[in-house]
């Protein structure tokens, strides 16, 4: 996506981060945060119920309906038993690693990455947040349309396809998502998600650096969604200096629409409660791609992810 | 969230070490594991008040994130060093207000879910609202226990007294106070009632009024009935936290591969979470969960800091980077008696040679200030008659010693009305002095 230049702002901020990290000596520190929005976030929430207790509904009373939205009737996938659940371990051979990675992320979220995403929410209007949303969420339309066609789910192809062309010239170049208000929803993919279609396992447990938790499936898609960017270089954004605004904005809007904050459960356990929580949500997502095929029966006593 | 904790729990799961014998034995908890709650009790425990029963709040709260370096934190292992601070939120009116403190519950930290909507009650009726982590918060424990030991209710209201003191005089100058109010909900509640008892012996901070929502009555015999429903629900060894998480993990996988969605998010993880709980085995099972993940973490400082070596080894403490994984499987084990039995009593007991086993029970009673609760026009109580964390002696106990200022409601289990427009109307008038007793 879009986003990868900012990698190199990453290592360039890398070692004042790590100066930074810590050195917090005032008796008392401040920190403003936007303002919270109780009445509209309680409407909110009571229209997600509505919206949840329809869904829900719906997927008890027929748990092997058709594609929510894309239009191709499939067979019926088998259900799961229990005993199709992976392992509770997690497949993590480089923990000591990814350990160390997952604290500098924290401190570098701390210093700089969390209270610049906090000054962006508080001080830019949300109209044209929103606009830098959309902006960003088209543009990776890109990756889904090469990657959807590559998965051969050819209808959700031609939807993201539909919705770039749509918001592009309608939504002014992607500032508005037009399509998603035509109740086309926006869906992205990456090549992470090709590669599991093509029946490879997530791999083991991997924190990269200032992006978070993944696995080593999902870091190769990254790494060939960024390459794929950068050689069709859209716009000629994805090269020159133009890149570092584009990664740091990017960045910046993705930081600011992510509900999470490291450490704040205060646990130590954290690191593996985010563990195990992400490969899960990965593997169940792979039984969404592999509906038709009989699964195969996990080994307990094989970490979850190998 | 607390469904996606209680999933997040059995990451931290899977085996516990042999038992070795308790010196010290915590009496059983009397009654049903579920105390006064029915089915309907445990799903409000478990969901919550429902949204479009909270009551009207305000369009807009601001937010101030205060953090504190107290002068008296103890040194920091290296496995809490985010910990380091102590993290509090300010909501202040631009006008002087009355300051309404408020305490989390059970493990949690200063800015939760149900602080949000409390928060938002008081800063729309006008108060300066300052939301405060529970003692038993690890940020709480490293950053501002003097003990690191947390759960009496005495020592913890010395503690969270001392740290109200400090924020109280660090607070930006514009924020003009004009009395001051406590309260909290769950162990909180029960925090909150402590402070106002320390406040009205040393008189340092003038606290006026102080409300308990949802309070246990005996520490320990909560922790007992606690203990008790993990051991009905879940059973003591692995079997039943691996079964729990495989019937979990496949009716989410099941529901996702129904609905067609590319990415699993968490609203959708929620719903389908909630379609899959159904039975009071499988609510008993949620919330016995979700306690026990705030115990572990109390459990591990505990031990860090008393050096009792029940899951760390005092020479050889973790250092940063190390694994906690196999910690985390033994501590999943670890009861609230246990913690009891082999932390909390032992520290208590060499720390104040002249208490006893049953005297650290009762110290940790609501009653050990019942004279003043009984007395003082001051306290208050919001509850609830089918409250899991109580039974029928003790909301009998607090109905008598609080009389017209308690409001029992019929339902909610614990905390599953926290907010809704009743109970939100009645914190506000007690808070304000309008109360007038139940309907």
């Amino acid at each position: 996506m879009a986003g990868k230049p900012l990698m190199r702002v990453g290592i360039g901020c890398a070692v004042a981060v790590l100066l930074l990290a810590g050195c917090a000596t005032r008796e008392v520190e401040f920190h403003h945060w936007p303002a919270e929005t109780p009445a509209a976030d309680n409407k909110a929430d009571i229209a997600r119920m509505q919206g949840l207790q329809a869904a829900a509904a719906a997927t008890l009373a027929t748990p092997q309906g058709a594609e929510r939205a894309g239009g191709a009737a499939e067979p019926p996938p088998p259900l799961l038993k229990p005993d199709d659940a992976p392992s509770l371990k997690t497949y993590d051979p480089w923990a000591r690693l990814n350990r160390f990675t997952y604290r500098f992320n924290a401190r570098f979220d701390e210093a700089l990455f969390l209270p610049v995403a906090n000054g962006y929410r508080r001080f830019v209007p949300a109209p044209l947040r929103g606009g830098v949303h959309s902006f960003f969420a088209n543009l990776s339309e890109v990756d889904s349309v090469i990657n959807y066609t590559l998965q051969g789910r050819l209808h959700r192809t031609v939807r993201s396809f539909g919705r770039f062309v749509i918001n592009t010239t309608l939504g002014i170049g992607g500032l508005f998502d037009i399509a998603g208000r035509l109740n086309i929803p926006y869906e992205p993919t990456g090549f992470g998600t090709t590669l599991a279609k093509w029946g490879m396992h997530p791999g083991p447990y991997v924190v990269m650096p200032l992006l978070g938790p993944s696995t080593f499936r999902e870091g190769a898609g990254y790494v060939v969604d960024y390459a794929t960017e950068y050689a069709i270089n859209l716009g000629d954004l994805y090269r020159g200096n133009q890149a570092w605004g584009l990664g740091i904005t990017t960045a910046i809007d993705q930081r600011a629409n992510f509900d999470f904050r490291y450490y704040s459960t205060g646990s130590p356990f954290e690191y593996e409660t985010i563990r195990f929580l992400y490969m899960r949500k990965q593997l169940i997502e792979d039984t969404g791609l592999h509906k038709t095929k009989p699964l195969p029966k996990p080994n307990p006593e094989e970490p979850a992810g190998k | 969230m607390r469904l996606l904790a209680t999933f997040a729990l059995i990451a931290c799961c899977s085996s516990s070490f042999a038992e070795e014998p308790a010196p010290i034995q915590l009496p059983p908890a009397p009654g049903p594991a579920t105390g006064l709650a029915d089915s309907a009790a445990l799903r409000a425990t478990v969901f919550g008040t429902p949204p479009q029963d909270i009551a009207p709040l305000p369009q807009s709260v601001p937010m101030l994130e205060m953090d504190l370096a107290l002068p008296w934190r103890r040194p920091v292992p290296q496995i809490f060093w985010f910990d380091k601070r102590l993290r509090v939120w300010l909501s202040a009116q631009k006008r002087p207000a009355p300051l309404a403190i408020i305490i989390s519950g059970t493990g949690s930290d200063a800015n939760t879910s149900k602080l949000s909507v409390l928060r938002a009650v008081l800063y729309g009726a006008g108060y300066h609202v300052l939301t405060m982590p529970s003692p038993t918060f690890p940020g709480f424990i490293v950053s501002a226990s003097s003990t690191g030991i947390a759960g009496d209710l005495m020592q913890d209201g010395h503690d969270l007294y001392a740290a109200m003191g400090e924020i109280i005089a660090h607070l930006p100058k514009k924020t003009r106070i004009t009395d001051v109010h406590v309260l909290g909900y769950s162990l909180g509640g029960a925090n909150a009632a402590f402070v106002k008892s320390i406040d009205d012996a040393e008189h340092k901070l003038h606290i006026h009024r102080a409300v308990m929502i949802n309070p246990p009555v005996s520490l320990f015999a909560t922790i007992g009935r606690l203990d008790k429903l993990y051991a009905v629900s879940l059973g003591n060894g692995d079997a039943g936290i691996e079964r729990f998480y495989q019937q979990l993990y496949a009716a989410l996988a099941n529901a996702y591969r129904a609905s067609g969605r590319v990415e699993l998010d968490e609203d959708f993880l929620l719903g389908a979470a909630a379609a899959e709980l159904k039975s009071d085995a499988q609510f008993s099972a949620a919330i016995a969960l979700s306690f026990r993940i705030a115990l572990s973490n109390v459990f591990l400082a505990g031990d860090v800091y008393s050096g009792a070596g029940v899951v760390i080894d005092p020479a050889h403490p973790p250092k940063v980077g190390d694994s906690l994984e196999e910690t985390a499987r033994i501590l999943r084990g670890k009861t609230f008696a246990e913690y009891f039995t082999r932390i909390f009593a032992p520290y208590y007991l060499k720390l104040r040679p002249s208490d006893t086993v049953d005297s650290l029970i009762a110290e940790n009673r609501l009653d050990s200030i019942g004279e003043r609760l009984r007395s003082d026009p001051d306290y208050y109580c919001l509850t609830n008659s089918d409250d899991l964390i109580l039974d029928r002696a003790e909301l009998a106990w607090l109905e008598k010693t609080l009389g017209s200022r308690i409001a029992v409601y019929d339902h909610g289990g614990h905390l599953g009305n926290l907010g809704d427009r009743q109970q939100a109307a009645d914190l506000l008038a007690m808070l304000d002095g309008r109360w007038q007793g139940s309907r």
